[in-house]
C-alpha cells in the first residue's frame, strides 16, 4: 500500500499515432478442418502433394494394427457423430458464417454512420467559419462608404465656414466704406450750404435794389414784346 | 562452426540440429518467462485463426482434436485392456 502515492502510470508503451490496421480477411488455411497449411507446405519439396496425405493415410493404419488406437464401441458413436458434424457444417456452414458477418456488418455501419455524421459536422462548420471569414474581407466596402461621406459632411462644414467669414469681413469692410461715403456727402452739403451763405451776405443791400429793377425793367419788356406779338 | 547470428536470437526452425540442447537451455525458463511464452503462444494462434474477419470452423476445430488426442493419451492406459490381441 504506497501511502499516499497519488501518480499511477498506465500504457507506458509507445501511443499510437495512426489507427489499428484492419483485421485480416481470412485466417490461416486448413485442411480437411484440421491441419494448417504449413505442414503441407514443410512436406512439398521432398514428397510433393500427396505426401502428407500418405503420411495421414500411413500413421492411421500404423496405430490401429498396433493398435495403439483400439476399436470400442465408442468408436462407433464417434465415427456417427462426426459424421453428422461433417454433414450438417458442409451444408449450413456458409449461411451461418453469413449471417453473423451481417450482424457484424450492421455494428460496424453504425459506428461508421456516427464518424461520418462527426465528419460532416466538423466540414460544416469549416464551411461556416470560412463563409464569414469571406464576409469579413468585404467590410471595407462599408467602412470605404462611411469614410467618404464622412470627408463630405467635413467639406461641406469647411465651405460654410469658410463662406462666413468671407461675409462677416465684406460687412466689416462695407462699414468702413459707407461711413466714409456718409462723411463725405456730409461735408459737401455743409459746403454747399456754406457757400450760398456767404454768397448771400455777400449781396449787399444796393446791390439787391439794382437788382431788382433790373429784373422789373426786363419784365416790362417782356410784357411788351409779350403784348406786340399775339397782334401780329 | 560459428553461426552468423548468435544462437539465442534463432527461431525454432532456424536452429540446427546439434545446437538444439544450446538453444533449448538458452530459453528463459524464469516463471515470468514461462508465463509469456504461453501468452505469445496464445496471441499467435488468436491472430492466426481466430481473431480474423472471415473466420472458418478450423479455428476452434484445431484445439478439439488436440484436446481430444490428449485425453486420449491420458486414458490410454485403461483401454489398453479392451485390445483384440495381446501380441502386435
Amino acid at each position: 500500500h504506497h501511502g499516499g502515492r497519488a501518480t499511477r502510470i498506465f500504457h507506458t508503451g509507445q501511443p499510437r499515432l495512426a489507427p489499428l490496421p484492419p483485421l485480416p480477411e481470412y485466417g490461416g488455411k486448413v485442411h480437411l478442418g484440421l491441419i494448417p497449411e504449413e505442414f503441407f507446405q514443410f512436406l512439398y519439396p521432398k514428397t510433393g502433394v500427396t505426401g502428407p496425405y500418405m503420411l495421414g493415410i500411413g500413421l492411421i493404419l500404423y496405430f490401429l494394427s498396433k493398435e495403439l488406437y483400439v476399436i470400442t464401441p465408442e468408436t462407433f458413436s464417434t465415427i456417427s457423430i462426426v459424421g453428422l458434424l461433417v454433414y450438417v457444417i458442409k451444408k449450413y456452414g456458409t449461411s451461418i458464417g453469413e449471417f453473423i458477418d451481417n450482424l457484424n456488418e450492421q455494428i460496424i455501419a453504425q459506428l461508421e454512420e456516427v464518424k461520418k455524421a462527426s465528419i460532416k459536422q466538423i466540414q460544416d462548420e469549416i464551411e461556416l467559419e470560412k463563409a464569414q471569414q469571406a464576409q469579413v474581407q468585404k467590410c471595407h466596402y462599408l467602412s470605404d462608404v462611411q469614410r467618404n461621406s464622412i470627408a463630405m459632411a467635413l467639406e461641406v462644414i469647411y465651405q460654410e465656414r469658410l463662406h462666413k467669414v468671407y461675409k462677416e469681413v465684406k460687412n466689416h469692410l462695407d462699414y468702413h466704406i459707407s461711413v466714409q461715403n456718409m462723411m463725405h456727402r456730409k461735408e459737401q452739403e455743409h459746403m454747399i450750404i456754406w457757400v450760398e451763405k456767404h454768397v448771400v451776405q455777400s449781396i449787399s443791400a444796393q446791390q439787391e435794389k439794382e437788382m431788382i429793377a433790373k429784373c422789373i425793367a426786363d419784365l416790362q419788356l417782356l410784357e411788351k414784346k409779350a403784348q406786340a406779338q399775339p397782334v401780329m | 562452426m560459428a553461426s552468423v547470428v548468435p544462437v539465442k536470437e534463432k527461431k525454432l526452425m532456424d536452429v540446427k540440429l546439434g545446437e538444439l540442447p544450446s538453444w533449448i537451455l538458452m530459453r528463459d525458463f524464469t516463471p515470468k518467462g514461462i508465463v509469456g511464452a504461453f501468452q505469445r503462444g496464445y496471441y499467435r494462434y488468436y491472430n492466426k485463426y481466430i481473431n480474423v474477419k472471415k473466420g472458418s470452423i478450423a479455428g476452434v476445430n484445431m484445439v478439439l482434436a488436440a484436446y481430444v488426442l490428449f485425453s486420449y493419451c491420458l486414458s490410454y492406459k485403461e483401454l489398453k485392456h479392451e485390445r483384440r490381441r495381446k501380441y502386435h
